[in-house]
């Protein structure tokens, strides 16, 4: 019979125990999945500016292995934070009903252990922000020799490095067992505060027994039931600091959160425009008045243009005269003043990607096939169209069989901006887009790829598009049609507001 | 993802050598090993002399005969707690120690061979890889090796303990604890072997993924690419949720396995140990200490699961290692002769005869069979389409890359000299120069560890950085992690600046004004070609921005290998 209930609450205890860890797990992993898609809809929401001053790596970084961290606190500390709660009142209230005597001398020594932790967390806290920049450093160090390889071999000096490798691991070593020794402390006082209650309860409940004040039975049940009062809270004393990481995390990301939400939405939703225009004198895209700010400095004020399908426009001025932020404008992509009208239409910023082929300053490719690459965007990608996309934009020498790595890795500079604007190039040509618009697409290129490029252009407009450039390399401003001069137009409408004001 | 295709992992035999590394000697972890048993141990003996003294106790002999069972009580539990903390400090530190020796001897395996030799590193990241997959070694000795045989020493002690009071309970315990080892692994290896493989490039991918969705978001929006990648980005969460709530399903799972089989062998201990209770070979107090130890030596095995799935990290991190580091130096990597040829008194000009050059793994070449000659005073400009070669040239001309056809140093077959003497000869500043996080001082004066401050300050100057400088703060201002703190172009020059500092009678140039703004390009190229550096010096730039023809005594232009 007691054989028989022994199993049966071993069977329990162990099933309770595996549900607890399971259903912990999953509780924790369901909050970071959260928590990865409200960041992500953020971004969605308010563009890049939902980032605030943060980098995109760090993000990432945040993201990824941060809410990583919160395994430590949803999936273990927290459950056992309850199951301290709930426990330990248990235990103690049962031993106190079998044995008055040890029940007091749990109550009185429980409160030892989370008093050790305290006092220890305090001194290993400061003791970890003194040395976490050291330590940062130094464990960069292996990466760094191994990373700075070729630069060390080039001026002889490799064979040095393992002395300076077993220096820095050696110096990484004595700091990092100078924190431990402390951390360890806590996890030492709470195993030996749990040792010696344990002890002290046996040795008394043993000489009362040799008085004969309690049945022997009582005595053992006591006995192993005294570390079951401890155990819980042991465990959320080891389990504190991994919890510490993951919440310092969530609480970055719940700022960032926060930011995003207080911040207004840069692509407000509106109702969808008329679809396809009216194809007015061939104008396909005209901006009336359009002023853009960027850093609280107005840089393009109320410009005016209409530029026909056919022709290359050249957007060019020094920099900082707004070229890029011009563009960022006509994409939707930065709030501007004034109105932006494509084929005819002024369309709501979010929606004017879809009627647009872009390519930005950086290559920013993404890593896959070539192929893909090129087709970024669509679903099913046509290698041959891909293939003439390349070709427009002189990237012949690109084999079509390249894997991009992360970032674009795998190809020169020069061959990422041009497969940046066979990208472009491809989208216009497989929607069948009007407008092409090319930020400093020849910068890293010499003078017979740039006059490739060149060609590629000329041969989209002659098809019947309107291709804006922003450009300062001369060759690509003597194949355009016409020339906007932004630093010219700021000087312009800088002496127009004199007038007004002079009147 | 990388560029290149990557050759089939190497079989498990090739792991060895880099567990072996990552393991310190048996003189050095002895005493972690041994305390762990202390501490393990401790713990068993702590509850069984507590449940001996209470049963003993309860016959109610003179105190005189427990005195030494409370004193033992005592000293075990002081010692667990000891033990545990000075096994944790010596064992980290054992650790630490093997890690210093670990990463020396990857390095020494990848010096031969770097940078050109190691397998897909001229993409991605694979050497950021490579470092953390090192320093994940060291979980062996501390999470896998320690606690596996704590586990194992204080289990063997213990059925040897308990054999001494009842064989037929020391029977038991040994089946149980076998039985139950094997359960466990089997549990874990069935429901989280995979899992835990997975967890890790899982975690890299999402990690890619999301650093491109956000660093791309303006394109992917252009491009109407962002619900795709955003779904992405979810699925891969998703994947990632569902294995890590496998591994711990699988956890728990084996933790109640363990609480399962503690209380299986303790049933199956009161059981068998009934005949030899009722036969009085056994008394009261010696069955509490039979009954009791399973339930504490169950929680020594209860580290399995954590020493088995560090076991399967540092396995996977072991085959990366192996990977990245082939263990012979491939045929196009050049290897020292023999007996080098002394490079002492040789003329520093360069004869290339039909050279070309293949990188490793390529099927075909890279650079197509050139003639070339680079004497004291030239000043040559290479030109030609991305992909024809360039930057393999220089590797082979400082010896990176070996060549097929003739490569004279001096009128001496390069081959017959050693190559860390080539280098320097011969010195290449290459496209993306690695700056060290270091002072500025400490970045230049590894080009000439002699240079004074004046000296460092006038090269400074003629590449146009003295008074950034000034502006930081003088040389001795960081450069950053990876030079994160100086923009590209300030990046570029402070190599260049190294390139001026040190005295190599010929400087191979790699595109050394791509990121220098136009106005100040050719003011840099004035210093680096012009009368400055000295008639005695040979300078080869490879650009594809045109460079002023008066600074040029020769231009070659080279064409795509067939």
């Amino acid at each position: 019979m007691l054989v028989a209930a022994t199993a049966a609450s071993v069977v329990v205890r162990s099933l309770t125990q595996a549900a607890l860890d399971a259903l912990a797990a999953r509780g924790a992993a369901r909050v970071k999945s959260q928590l990865r898609r409200r960041v992500i809809e953020a971004v969605d929401r308010g563009g890049s500016a939902a980032l605030g001053q943060r980098s995109s790596a760090g993000i990432a970084t945040l993201v990824g292995q941060g809410l990583d961290a919160l395994d430590g606190y949803v999936g273990q500390y927290l459950p056992q934070l309850i199951l301290t709660a709930v426990a330990t009142p248990l235990v103690v209230a049962a031993l106190l009903l079998s044995d008055l005597a040890t029940g007091i001398a749990v109550i009185v020594t429980l409160p030892l252990i989370p008093l050790f932790m305290v006092l220890i967390g305090w001194a290993t806290q400061a003791m970890q922000r003194s040395q976490w920049q050291a330590l940062q450093r130094l464990s960069q160090g292996f990466l760094e020799v191994v990373q700075g390889l070729s630069t060390l071999t080039i001026f002889g000096r490799q064979h040095r490095q393992s002395a300076r490798i077993e220096r820095v691991t050696d110096d990484y070593r004595v700091r990092t067992m100078r924190v431990l020794r402390v951390s360890f402390l806590s996890s030492f006082a709470l195993e030996l505060a749990a040792s010696l209650s344990v002890a002290v309860v046996a040795v008394s409940v043993g000489v009362r027994l040799i008085e004969g004040s309690i049945p022997f039975a009582l005595g053992l049940f006591v006995l192993i039931l005294a570390p079951e009062a401890y155990l819980p809270l042991r465990m959320v004393g080891a389990r504190f600091h991994a919890a510490a990481d993951g919440l310092a995390a969530a609480e970055e990301v719940l700022d960032l959160l926060h930011e995003a939400d207080a911040r207004p939405d840069a692509a407000a939703p509106v109702a969808p425009a008329a679809a396809r225009p009216g194809e007015a004198h061939g104008v396909a895209l005209a901006l009336k008045g359009v002023s853009v700010d960027r850093g609280g400095v107005r840089v393009v004020d109320g410009l005016d243009a209409a530029w026909r399908r056919g022709t290359v426009v050249a957007v060019t001025g020094s920099s900082g005269t707004g070229k890029s932020s011009l563009l960022a404008a006509i994409l939707g992509f930065a709030p501007h003043g004034g109105r932006v009208l494509i084929d005819g239409v002024a369309l709501p910023p979010d929606q004017r990607p879809a009627r647009l082929a872009w390519a930005g300053q950086r290559p920013e490719l993404t890593a896959g096939p070539l192929v893909d690459v090129v087709a970024l965007g669509e679903a099913t990608p046509d290698a041959a169209l891909a293939a003439r996309a390349l070709a427009l934009a002189g990237a012949i020498d690109v084999p079509v069989a390249t894997v991009l790595g992360p970032a674009g890795a795998g190809l020169s500079g020069g061959q990422a901006q041009r497969v940046a604007i066979a990208r472009a190039l491809y989208r216009a040509l497989a929607h069948d887009l009007d407008v092409v618009l090319l930020d400093e697409p020849t910068s890293a290129l010499d003078v017979d790829a740039e006059r490739r490029v060149v060609d590629g252009l000329r041969a989209m407009a002659d098809a019947g598009r309107l291709v804006v450039v922003v450009t300062h390399r001369p060759a690509v401003v003597e194949a355009a049609d016409e020339v906007l001069d932004l630093a010219a137009h700021r000087a312009g409408a800088r002496a127009t507001l004199e007038e007004v004001r002079s009147r | 993802m990388t560029a290149t295709s990557q050759p089939a992992p190497p079989a498990a035999a090739s792991i060895r050598p880099v567990l072996r590394a990552a393991q310190p000697p048996l003189r050095a972890a002895a005493p972690a090993l041994l305390l762990g048993a202390l501490a393990a141990g401790s713990s068993v003996a702590l509850l069984a002399t507590a449940s001996w003294l209470i049963a003993r106790a309860a016959e109610q002999p003179p105190i005189l005969f427990l005195g030494m069972s409370i004193v033992g009580v005592r000293a075990f539990a002081i010692g667990r707690a000891v033990f545990r903390y000075l096994e944790r400090v010596v064992g980290h530190d054992a650790a630490f120690r093997a890690l210093a020796g670990l990463r020396v001897s990857v390095f020494r395996r990848l010096l031969p061979v770097a940078p050109d030799g190691l397998r897909g590193t001229r993409s991605g990241d694979v050497l950021t890889t490579l470092v953390r997959d090192v320093d994940t070694l060291q979980d062996l000795p501390l999470r896998v090796v320690q606690p596996l045989v704590s586990a194992a020493i204080v289990a063997g002690l213990a059925v040897v303990g308990v054999a001494w009071l009842s064989p037929v309970a020391a029977a038991v315990l040994l089946v149980g604890l076998i039985a139950t080892t094997a359960a466990a692994t089997a549990v874990l290896s069935a429901l989280s072997r995979d899992a835990e493989r997975r967890i890790a490039p899982l975690r890299a991918e999402l990690a890619d993924a999301v650093l491109e969705y956000l660093a791309r978001w303006e394109t992917l929006r252009a491009f109407g690419a962002d619900a795709a990648r955003r779904e992405r980005v979810l699925d891969l969460d998703a994947r990632l949720r569902r294995a890590q709530s496998r591994q711990s399903a699988a956890q728990g799972s084996v933790a109640a396995l363990v609480t399962l089989g503690g209380g299986g062998m303790l049933v199956a201990t009161l059981l068998v140990v009934q005949p030899e209770l009722a036969a009085g070979a056994l008394t009261g107090p010696e069955l509490a200490l039979l009954v009791l130890v399973p339930l504490a030596i169950v929680e020594v095995v209860g580290a399995l699961p954590a020493a088995l799935g560090a076991w399967w990290r540092v396995r996977a991190s072991a085959e990366r290692v192996a990977d990245v580091v082939p263990e012979s130096v491939p045929v196009e990597i050049p290897v020292a002769p023999q007996q080098p040829v002394s490079i002492e008194g040789l003329e520093p000009s360069i004869r290339l005869r039909g050279v070309s050059a293949r990188w490793p793994g390529a099927a075909r070449p890279a650079l197509a069979p050139l003639d070339l000659d680079l004497r004291p005073g030239d000043r040559v400009v290479l030109h030609g389409p991305s992909g024809a070669g360039k930057t393999t040239l220089a590797h082979v001309l400082v010896r990176f890359l070996e060549h097929e056809g003739r490569y004279e140093l001096g009128g001496v077959d390069v081959r017959r000299l050693h190559p860390d003497d080539v280098r320097r000869r011969v010195v290449l500043l290459e496209q993306q120069p690695h700056l060290f996080d270091e002072s500025i001082r400490q970045n230049l004066l590894f080009a000439r560890d002699t240079a004074t401050d004046a000296e460092l300050l006038a090269v400074l100057e003629r590449v146009g950085l003295a008074e950034w400088v000034a502006e930081r703060g003088g040389l001795d201002a960081p450069v950053g992690e990876r030079g994160r703190l100086v923009s590209g172009g300030q990046a570029q020059r402070l190599a260049l600046a190294r390139g001026l500092l040190c005295e190599a009678p010929v400087l191979v140039l790699d595109e050394p004004t791509a990121n220098v703004d136009p106005e100040r390009a050719e003011a840099v190229l004035e210093q680096l070609l012009g009368a400055a550096i000295g008639d005695d010096r040979a300078v080869l730039v490879i650009s594809h921005a045109p460079v002023p023809s008066h600074l040029v005594t020769r231009r070659v232009r080279l064409e795509p290998a067939p």
